[in-house]
């Protein structure tokens, strides 16, 4: 379903934040990404869909693949139509509601009549339990209510797999509940992800594999069972110490 | 000595009746100095090679130097080595250098509403695959003319007093007008009283389809 190969980022001439990363992701996985502040598993997950240019390295998601060294414009929003993205700041259109917010994209990009774009925005919205808020601008949602519009956004473009960068990470306490909670229905109805996340319980409870990354690389993958109950590498564990704290 | 109110109420009517010269003035002006200012604004938003920097050289110069010089460097400086300009009417001279100096302005305040969209929304519209031009007319303008509509105004009120420099160059504008006048009865104060009082109220007309304009906007979203 995806598959990741020699995957490296340098900034500038010298900041090398990927080194060579390859990982395959099957189809159905809900994959958890933890790792230190700062290791790149916000530029890789970025990288997915070319938000950040890669360096070098090839991805592949669905049957669409791009090769760093030569790619063009073309193959790119192709790529980019085979994921959606899941912000930390939801990132929600300012200028529209949250049922407009969902269509966008269908209707843009998707070249879906309005009618039907309409049907879809609010299916998904009624799954995130938002279907009552739909007329509403961002600015009079709060954060949990925007977050689930921009996961409903995300799964209406129907994409092969949904790439969340710390969705729950801006928001107060009481609201990360709401998140989490519609995060792990869609796990258990097998969406396939990939979810950057500092929750490490969550993780634990969700994800039926988990990378570590540290340092620009995958430094442990395995089952969360592997990872979390039974860490080997001496860095996940003190990673985990760390957090755990 | 008092001030004659009989005066002042015949000889304001007068001086009014110029404002058909400092509206077109200002009205010109206004619409070349949003020509200029929405290039500009673009090719720095776009970060265009070479043109950005020397654009950025040229809005720092106009801001740093005074119109009245702009104007006369124009006017009288440059006659010397075009004779387009030599030829110019004054009161084309003027709406050129009205219409630079404010374009300058202008694309400040563009370019701010531009870059006010913040950088998430387009991640989020690139990650969906929308192109560039989706993106630019689906969200970035409709929010950055909310933006800019308000400090937009404020360069128009500033180009309509700008307008009043026309009569340094000979041009019958209000201010022309309130000067002649002047200088055949001696009534200065009354005579610049009324400038004064028309400048005013069109001003205060102004600030307040600003102000509306401004709840409007922030009402939208
Ligand atoms: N546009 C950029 N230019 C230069 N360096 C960057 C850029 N984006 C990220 N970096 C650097 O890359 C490194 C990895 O950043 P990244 O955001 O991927 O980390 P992260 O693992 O997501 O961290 P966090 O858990 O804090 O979100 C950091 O050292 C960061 O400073
Ligand atoms: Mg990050």
């Amino acid at each position: 379903m995806i598959e990741v190969r020699n995957l490296s980022k340098t900034f500038g001439e010298s900041t090398e934040v990927l080194k060579d990363i390859s990982f395959r992701i099957n189809k159905n996985d809900v994959v958890a990404v933890l790792g230190p502040s700062g290791t790149g598993k916000s530029t890789m997950l970025r990288c997915l869909n070319y938000l950040c240019v890669p360096t070098t390295g090839t991805i592949r998601i669905g049957d669409v693949t791009v090769d760093a060294a030569h790619h063009t414009k073309a193959e790119v929003r192709n790529l980019r139509r085979q994921s959606a993205m899941v912000f930390q700041s939801y990132n929600l259109f300012k200028n529209k509601t949250a049922k407009e917010n969902v269509m966008e994209a269908l209707v843009t990009v998707q070249k879906k009549p309005k009618a039907e774009a309409e049907e879809i925005a609010l299916k998904f919205l009624k799954k995130v339990g938002m279907l009552d808020r739909q007329d509403f601008y961002p600015s009079k949602m709060s954060g949990g209510q925007q977050q689930r519009v921009g996961i409903a956004r995300a799964l209406a473009v129907n994409p092969n797999v949904l790439l969340f960068d710390e969705p729950t990470s801006a928001l107060d306490p009481e609201l990360v509940g709401e998140v989490l909670n519609t995060i792990k229905q869609l796990a258990e109805e097998e969406t396939t992800m990939i979810l950057v996340t500092h929750e490490i319980r969550f993780a634990r409870n969700v994800a039926n594999r988990i990378l570590f990354m540290d340092g620009g690389r995958i430094a442990a993958d395995g089952t969360p069972e592997e990872i979390i109950d039974d860490p080997q590498n001496p860095r996940l564990r003190q990673f985990l110490n760390f957090v755990s704290k | 000595m008092r001030f004659n109110w009989e005066y002042f109420f015949e000889t304001l009517p007068l001086i009014a009746s110029k404002l058909n010269v400092t509206l077109s003035l200002t009205l010109i002006s206004a619409f070349f100095s949003l020509v200029i200012g929405i290039m500009f604004a673009l090719i720095s938003y776009y970060n265009v090679k070479g043109l950005s920097q020397l654009l950025r050289v040229w809005v720092s110069f106009i801001r740093g130097t005074p119109v009245a010089t702009q104007l006369f460097f124009f006017y009288y400086g440059m006659a010397n080595i075009s004779s387009i300009i030599l030829n110019m009417s004054p009161t084309v001279a003027v709406a050129v250098i009205m219409s630079l100096n404010m374009g300058a302005f202008v694309s400040e305040s563009i370019r701010g509403a531009l870059i006010s969209v913040d950088e998430g929304q387009r991640e989020a519209a690139m990650s969906l695959g929308m192109s560039g031009w989706q993106m630019t007319t689906r969200i970035v303008i409709p929010q950055a003319v909310r933006v800019a509509l308000p400090p937009l105004f404020n360069d128009l009120i500033n180009l309509f007093k700008m307008s009043s420099l026309a009569f340094l160059v000979g041009v019958r504008d209000v201010m022309g007008a309130a000067k002649i006048e002047s200088t055949q009865t001696f009534l200065f104060f009354e005579c610049y009283a009324c400038v004064m009082v028309i400048y005013w109220i069109i001003t205060l007309m102004l600030t307040f389809v600003q102000r509306r304009l401004e709840t409007r906007c922030n009402a939208i979203y």
